[in-house]
């Protein structure tokens, strides 16, 4: 026998309180692990969201009627302080290929002083600005033409346009997007461009569109109307659409609904960890009269202390384990589709959830051990010996 | 084989509840000899189960000094009187006090996880305590599976297993039956006999007092008389 296998025996005690106890901490563990989860998958989701909150400001008529590239001032203008919108850029269709291949790609020039601001969502990194800053020819590419042509960061790549005057222009690419919703994207200076035309005798500055980013959900709505408001009847009138409406949306409505859920998740483990703690200690309080045995036996305090907290922390631990283990796996090696409930693709483990539920259920699991009924009956030297002589 | 003289010298004890002094012993002076069989009586909250206690090194005296053979005890820190006790003194309870989870053999081992020891000279020394109080067939059953004399028989094999010097029994016949009452007497004679336990018990029955060499009798925290017990002495010199 060994003073661990003393240690085991006590959860033959009382084994239906020590399945519920198990239970208390099992069940809401695993309720807190998913619903954490849950909050990060929305905060992650609504951060994305928040990153894509830019207004598309286009000609009334269609995309194909070009704008004239002072607007974006006048777009800047609206908002001096820079409370609502934090960057504009304008763009222009550039419909280049790869000379003598059929699939034109999304290229676009685009202003090169705002476009790593505007379409954050590059996660540009600093070196990669500095490039793109640097070099006149510098270009981002989506991941399908870098696999179809074999292209990396470095390379320098060739393409025509199809629209008149079919330039034929040279880039250098200081970036290559893993984001698979840009797939097909292929970004480069609005400058180059503009003097490229020049040079075949053609100033045409204009734009097709420009991305205004917003910095809220509400700052987007305001400036959608007041955009289309400034230009309204003039030769250039304009339609302001938001690039996800629904993304919007939903930050929207949701509001600070992941707060909410994580504050209260939180809220209800922790009351339950108490609850589940303050059973152990009610367990260890009766045997009062047992630990004052340990000690008239010869057991050092401190090892009865050991027998104590090890005792709490297996329950506390083991329990919280129960619940936490089962969701975690589910949740790792299946995570449920969502896609149905909005911006979040589906709903994965969140191994912070999963740690941080373990620390409650270990600080639990010691705070039983060491708490006010627990300790002095084992280190109050009257409380022992009171316990003793009450036959 | 082991036995100690213990001796208490001018011992008080104030408890402290609420910071109100409750005065319990007070200059109390007891010498008992090596080998010694003596009874403790005295009525209700007189102090008996304290004077134990500051016997066996569980708690300490608010003054005066306690020997165990050549141990003084006020001179010793916490853990080193928890050291001591766990090789030189056995205690015995009315209520028995043994862990319900464990058998009775695992019961009676405890004391031996305190000792650097092979698990086989354990498991023999457990069944030595076992066979001596006559349980060497009980083994395995747990404390509900005993009759209350035999759970206190466990809890003297327990009390017994590590050899102590002193056995200090605390009403160890206060639950029992006479018939009961006298087989626990019985095998406390034996150890003081056989086995030359001193041996100091509490007890309300002068039946049971009765068997000891000497009974001392506490009152207003001061050793009011003693008798000594002619046969038993007699008994004791003949063994
Ligand atoms: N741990 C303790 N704390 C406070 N008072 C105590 C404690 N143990 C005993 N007492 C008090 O000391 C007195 C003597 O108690 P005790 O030694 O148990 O008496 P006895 O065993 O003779 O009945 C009683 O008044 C009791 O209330
Ligand atoms: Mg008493």
């Amino acid at each position: 026998m060994t003073l661990t296998l003393v240690m085991l025996k006590n959860f033959r005690r009382n084994p239906l309180r020590v399945a519920l106890t198990a239970v208390a901490f099992a069940l809401p563990m695993a309720i807190f692990v998913a619903a954490i989860s849950m909050v990060v998958a929305l905060n992650e989701a609504s951060a994305n969201t928040e990153k894509e909150l830019r207004i598309g400001v286009h000609h009334k008529t269609s995309l194909v009627n070009p704008l004239p590239e002072g607007m974006r001032r006048k777009i800047e203008g609206l908002d001096p302080d820079r409370t609502r919108l934090t960057g504009v850029c304008g763009m222009r269709w550039f419909g280049g290929r790869v000379p003598n291949t059929q699939n034109t790609l999304t290229s676009l020039a685009a202003d090169a002083d705002t476009f790593p601001t505007v379409y954050s969502d590059t996660y540009m990194q600093p070196a990669e600005i500095a490039a793109w800053n640097k070099d006149r020819q510098a270009c981002v590419v989506g991941m399908n033409p870098a696999e179809e042509y074999g292209w990396k960061t470095g390379d320098r790549v060739t393409l025509e346009s199809t629209v008149p005057p079919y330039l034929q222009l040279e880039f250098h690419i200081v970036k290559v997007l893993d984001n698979p919703e840009r797939a097909n994207f292929f970004w480069f200076r609005r400058d180059y461009l503009v003097e490229s035309l020049k040079e075949k005798g053609e100033d045409d500055p204009r734009c097709n569109i420009f991305w205004v980013k917003c910095n809220s959900a509400q700052s987007l709505r305001s400036l959608q109307k007041d955009i289309d408001a400034l230009f309204a009847n003039t030769p250039d009138e304009t339609k302001s659409e938001d690039e996800n409406t629904f993304g919007a949306n939903f930050i929207q409505m949701a509001g600070n609904i992941p707060g909410l859920m994580q504050a209260m998740s939180v809220v209800v483990v922790v009351i339950v960890a108490m609850v589940a703690g303050n059973t152990m200690m009610m367990s260890f309080r009766e045997r009062t009269r047992e630990l004052a045995v340990f000690k008239a036996i010869g057991f050092q305090s401190r090892k009865v202390f050991q027998l104590v907290v090890g005792e709490s922390l297996l329950l506390a631990l083991g329990g919280s384990l129960l619940g936490i283990v089962p969701i975690s796996l589910v949740l790792w090696l299946h995570p449920i589709p969502m896609r149905q409930m909005g911006p979040v693709g589906s709903l994965e483990i969140s191994w912070m959830a999963a740690g941080i539920s373990l620390v409650i259920a270990l600080v639990v699991g010691l705070a039983a051990g060491f708490g006010r009924p627990t300790k002095p009956c084992v280190y109050e030297q009257q409380m022992r010996c009171g316990a003793l002589s009450k036959d | 084989m082991s036995s100690a003289e213990i001796e208490v010298s001018q011992v008080r004890k104030v408890y402290y509840k609420d910071r109100l002094e409750i005065p319990v012993l007070d200059g109390l002076n007891l010498k008992i000899a090596a080998g010694e069989f003596v009874a403790l009586m005295g009525p209700s909250g007189s102090g008996k189960s304290t004077l134990l206690h500051l016997v066996g090194g569980l708690d300490t005296p608010t003054g005066g000094s306690v020997r165990v053979g050549d141990a003084y005890l006020e001179s010793m820190t916490e853990r080193e009187r928890t050291a001591w006790r766990s090789r030189h003194i056995g205690f015995i309870f009315q209520m028995y006090h043994l862990v319900p989870v464990l058998t009775a053999a695992q019961n009676v081992e405890l004391p031996l996880l305190l000792f650097k020891m092979a698990a086989n000279e354990r498991k023999e020394r457990v069944k030595t305590a076992l066979t001596i109080v006559g349980l060497g067939d009980r083994m395995d059953h747990r404390p509900n599976q005993l009759s209350g004399g035999q759970e206190q028989r466990v809890a003297i094999a327990r009390a017994i297993v590590t050899d102590p010097d002193a056995i200090l029994a605390d009403e160890p016949t206060g639950d029992l039956d006479a018939k009961t009452s006298d087989e626990i007497l019985d095998l406390l004679n034996l150890l003081n006999s056989e086995f030359g336990k001193s041996i100091l018990m509490v007890t309300h029955d002068p039946k049971a007092a009765s068997r000891s060499n000497r009974i001392v009798h506490l009152e207003k925290g001061l050793l009011e008389r003693e008798e000594i017990n002619p046969v038993t002495v007699r008994e004791s010199a003949v063994a």
